[in-house]
């Protein structure tokens, strides 16, 4: 008996962004990247549209990183020294996007100037040719004071500039305005928060194919069926039509992931837990993966081994079975 | 260009000037000056004229009716001279009344069919006794309540001992005539016999008053009417913040801090405030507190715990249940009111321990129970009951709304007496505000009416972003970052009778925005729950302690009110003291009150998180949702 399978039918559609700018579009990209578009939920390829894969973008910092687990930095070891060299590494190990987060301090412990954030971030556009988003060190005062000098030393290259938020997205939002770039619009795992902040960041004027959306999530274990669920909620309402959620997905589940017990520990911990390495590779690609399933359509990693993992989901998932 | 002529009969000469000129700037530049608190911007309608001869082209007539535009009128700043035409300038405050639409005044006037003899359960009898003698020894009671029972036809009559402990002197003082003073109809008793309140001396002859007081006990304010109960007429009508509001500013940590050893505190402030309440309108009225013979009394089922000393720990904790939602009749000395002491004191029935008297008195005085009209009716106060329904059905729920729009709480705020702000219109160009005063003075504060206006100016200016952040990059030195983070000034101290500047904080506005947001969820959640959509809703009731009206489009603006068209709002005033007032006068209506407590059904948003989404969602100017508040859409865009 043939089985008829269920289809929903939706009317919207996610915005279609694009990253970064080549030297005809007014950047200095090789090549740009290019999210969204969906008329479906997540891999649902016999109800709708999937036009654009979902991408995956290491993070790198300006500066060797006091707090990283010691898995990470052993394996960057001395190319976390030198942002261009990790970017150049990154770029090597598979990454389709750079993400490069901003220090609040330099080595010596005294602020990160503006100056130093713009030559960071030139170095790092001068290695690489992915597009590159570029994240403050998450205090608003200090990240728009970076953030602006970044994105005017950078006009036109399309940066994302990470990011908004409700208390604080006037001034990002502007310098992405003057400066053609882009802005993340973060909320706390609300739907209806993040509906808010599109609205307020388009009522700016910054027009919605530039803003992209981070839900913000959970590492496994730690609240990931909150965020996921959220995810869900917020890509079935754009299917449904609602303009002001309509945005593409970015996730950071290398930053979530790698700050949980079990990745972080290696000593003193139950034996059954088995290889650190392991697990924390484990934990950040399942972590990974779940969110993938959600709707996210940018995930920022941390692990090229992850990396590798959850392009091979990517590739899994983005093929349709030809029997449906 | 085309020139015309355009003659103001008010000016002495008629202006030429070019096709495309506005009518504000041909007025302008005949040297007249025309009130303009928009900044000509079409929103306010206070520059409205009547255009005699010719025509204008009339850009916008937002604020102008049908019928008004037959008549000529046409708002000046909205209006373009297209050719030669007559132009006459009403008085402004003719033009004031014509812009009542949006706001609905609430007058108190005794019932028309009220009869004293009929109603009032309350009633004075003047006896002659027979003097003893030697040969007729009864006792002083037993002589009174024959006299009763020949004169008045009353039989049995119960008595307190403090009555019995002066009784052998007033009717000695009275040579014999007396005055009493009986309760003949307790509404949980009513065929126990009639309790004695007081006894006097002598005659009190029938045109002297009978008192009676209406209270509505609220958890930020507390109302007090003083009533004829001959007449029906109110005498005075007084208002102050509830004593309690120091030991917390909502029910639930007022709770916490009975539970804490502060149960006898948190009455002895209700006691003061209402103590003090009857002391302001009995000196008004000129007469003494002890002539007071009956009260009624509203509030929300923690207040009324509170203010008879009851533990009202279990209203907190689930399942919720109060001690009493039906409470017997009480005299006056043992609750602690300072007015007669045996005057009746009469507790009307609660429904839930979120859902109290004051209202089933609200839809008592709402008139919600008697209409086919599916009614939603909200009380906007600090607990945000709303009730949906009609005289077949009601459903009813609270939300902790917080008391911003009772003015507690806020930098400036206060309650719509002399000196309040209550209404506010922005120079969308200047951001300079200009606003009406409660008693024409200088300005002390806001209270709830103006702060809803200013909240729907600062927004529709663009001084608010959606999500009700002050923006601070504007080119004005109102807006500036104040103690207290970015704040708004209304107006600077030289302007205001409190000598320093008038402000609204950010703080004071992510305040407004959750009550506004808590009752604009609890009703739609409400109605969703019953299956009732917003259109459906025939007519909206609303009652709270603002002062004589509620701004409705300024309300819809915010996302406090539905968006619905203005003639099914209407503003009742405090409906809680406007029940127990009714409920003072007629013990019919007494009766009434408790069936419609029984008859409601109470529901609990805190069952699951459809309110909480709502809220969140509520929680934006006017709404996330924009398609729920089309008029508002429209009116951005026009600003644009």
């Amino acid at each position: 008996m043939p089985v008829e399978i269920p289809k929903d039918k939706w009317n919207g559609q996610v915005r279609v962004v694009t990253l970064g700018a080549t030297a005809d579009q007014g950047g200095t990209r090789t090549s740009t990247v290019t999210v969204g578009g969906e008329t479906t939920m997540p891999f649902m390829h016999f109800e709708g549209e999937i036009p654009h894969r979902p991408v995956i973008a290491l993070e790198i910092k300006d500066r060797r990183p006091d707090d990283w687990s010691s898995l990470l930095l052993d394996l960057w070891s001395d190319k976390a020294d030198d942002p261009a060299v990790w970017a150049k590494a990154a770029e090597e190990a598979g990454a389709d996007l750079i993400q490069l987060s901003l220090s609040l301090t330099n080595a010596d412990g005294n602020p990160t100037t503006p100056e130093a954030a713009v030559d960071a971030v030139k170095k790092v556009l001068a290695a690489t040719g992915l597009p590159l988003l570029v994240f403050g060190p998450g205090q608003a005062d200090v990240d728009n004071e970076l953030l602006v000098a970044v994105a005017e030393a950078t006009k036109g290259e399309r940066l994302v500039l990470g990011i908004c938020e409700d208390k604080n997205y006037r001034t990002i939002v502007a310098t992405a305005m003057a400066n053609d770039h882009l802005v993340i619009a973060r909320c706390p795992m609300d739907v209806n928060l993040s509906k808010q902040l599109n609205i307020l960041i388009s009522d700016m004027g910054l027009p919605l194919d530039r803003v992209l959306m981070d839900p913000t999530t959970g590492a496994l274990g730690y609240g990931i069926e909150y965020g996921f669920s959220v995810m869900e909620r917020l890509r079935m309402a754009a299917l449904q039509g609602d303009a002001m959620t309509q945005l593409p997905m970015i996730v950071t589940p290398g930053f979530e992931a790698w700050k949980t017990k079990e990745s972080k520990v290696g000593v003193d911990v139950p034996e059954s837990w088995g290889d650190w390495e392991q697990r924390a590779i484990n934990w950040e690609t399942i972590t990974a993966v779940a969110l993938l399933e959600s709707g996210a359509d940018i995930l920022v990693l941390r692990h090229p081994e992850s990396l590798k993992r959850v392009r091979a989901a990517i590739e899994d998932l983005m093929t349709a079975p030809e029997t449906v | 260009m085309a020139e015309h002529t355009v003659k103001f009969d008010q000016a002495s000469k008629p202006v030429k000037v070019p096709t495309g000129t506005l009518l504000s700037e041909a007025a302008e530049q005949a040297g007249i000056s025309l009130t303009q608190p928009c900044g000509g911007q079409g929103r306010c309608g206070r520059c409205a004229v009547i255009v005699t001869e010719g025509t204008v082209r009339r850009r916008s007539t937002l604020r102008l009716s049908s019928e008004d535009v037959e008549a000529g009128y046409a708002l000046a700043c909205q209006s373009v001279v297209e050719g030669d035409i007559c132009v006459t300038i009403p008085p402004q405050d003719k033009i004031e009344r014509r812009l009542t639409s949006d706001r609905t005044v609430a007058q108190v006037k005794p019932p028309a069919s009220y009869d004293a003899s009929v109603h009032q359960s309350i009633r004075r009898y003047r006896l002659s006794l027979n003097p003893p003698t030697m040969d007729d020894q009864t006792d002083d009671w037993s002589r009174l309540q024959a006299a009763l029972r020949n004169q008045s036809n009353i039989g049995a009559v119960q008595v307190s001992l403090k009555l019995l402990q002066k009784l052998g002197q007033v009717l000695r003082v009275g040579d014999w005539d007396a005055t009493v003073i009986l309760d003949s109809i307790l509404w949980d008793c009513p065929d126990c016999p009639a309790r004695l309140i007081d006894i006097l001396p002598g005659h009190v002859a029938d045109d002297v008053p009978l008192w009676g007081t209406a209270i509505d006990i609220g958890t930020t304010t507390v109302s007090l009417w003083l009533v004829d109960l001959l007449t029906g007429e109110v005498k005075s009508q007084v208002a102050e913040y509830n004593g309690q509001i120091a030991r917390g500013e909502d029910v639930i940590s007022r709770i916490i801090y009975a539970s804490k050893d502060g149960k006898d505190t948190l009455r002895e402030l209700v006691l003061e405030t209402v103590n003090g309440l009857v002391e302001t309108a009995c000196r008004r009225a000129q007469i003494l507190p002890e002539s007071i013979v009956k009260t009624t009394v509203a509030g929300n089922s923690t207040m009324i715990h509170l203010l008879l000393g009851i533990p009202a720990e279990s209203i907190r904790l689930s399942p919720f249940v109060p001690v009493v939602n039906h409470i017997p009749a009480l005299i006056a000395s043992e609750v602690g009111i300072l007015i007669n002491p045996e005057a009746t004191v009469d507790c009307l029935p609660g429904i839930a321990s979120y859902v109290g008297a004051d209202i089933s008195a609200g839809v008592l005085a709402s008139g919600m129970s008697d209409t086919d009209k599916i009614t939603l009716f909200l009380d906007v106060g600090t607990n945000g009951e709303t009730v949906l329904g009609s005289s077949e059905w009601l459903v009813t729920c609270a939300c902790s709304a917080g008391p911003a729009f009772e003015g507690a709480g806020m930098e400036h705020g206060m309650r719509a007496t002399q000196g309040a702000i209550e209404e506010v219109w922005i120079n969308g160009k200047t951001f300079e505000s200009s606003y009406r005063v409660i008693g024409n003075v200088k300005p002390r504060g806001l209270c709830g009416s103006g702060l809803i206006t200013l909240l729907a100016e600062m927004f529709l200016t663009g001084i608010l972003d959606k999500s009700g952040k002050i923006k601070l990059d504007l080119n004005t030195p109102l807006v500036r970052e104040g103690y207290h983070g970015p704040e708004y000034v209304i107006a600077p101290a030289e302007e205001t009778g409190v000598g320093q500047d008038i402000v609204i904080t950010n703080v004071d506005i992510d305040n407004l925005l959750r009550a506004k947001a808590a009752i604009y969820a609890g009703f739609t959640v409400l109605a969703d729950s019953v299956g009732v959509p917003m259109e459906a809703i025939e007519q909206v009731l609303i009652g709270g302690s603002f002062g004589k009206y509620i701004n409705v489009e300024k309300a819809v603006q915010i996302g406090l009110l539905p968006d619905m068209n203005w003639d099914r709002f209407q503003f009742l005033g405090n409906t809680s003291v406007k029940g127990a007032y009714l409920a003072l006068l007629d013990h019919t209506l007494r009766t009434k009150i408790k069936s419609i407590a029984a008859k409601m059904t109470y529901i609990e948003l805190s069952a699951d998180n459809t309110f909480f989404d709502a809220f969140m969602s509520a929680l934006f100017l006017p709404h996330t949702d924009i398609t729920c508040f089309p008029s508002v859409e429209a009116a951005m865009l026009t600003k644009d």
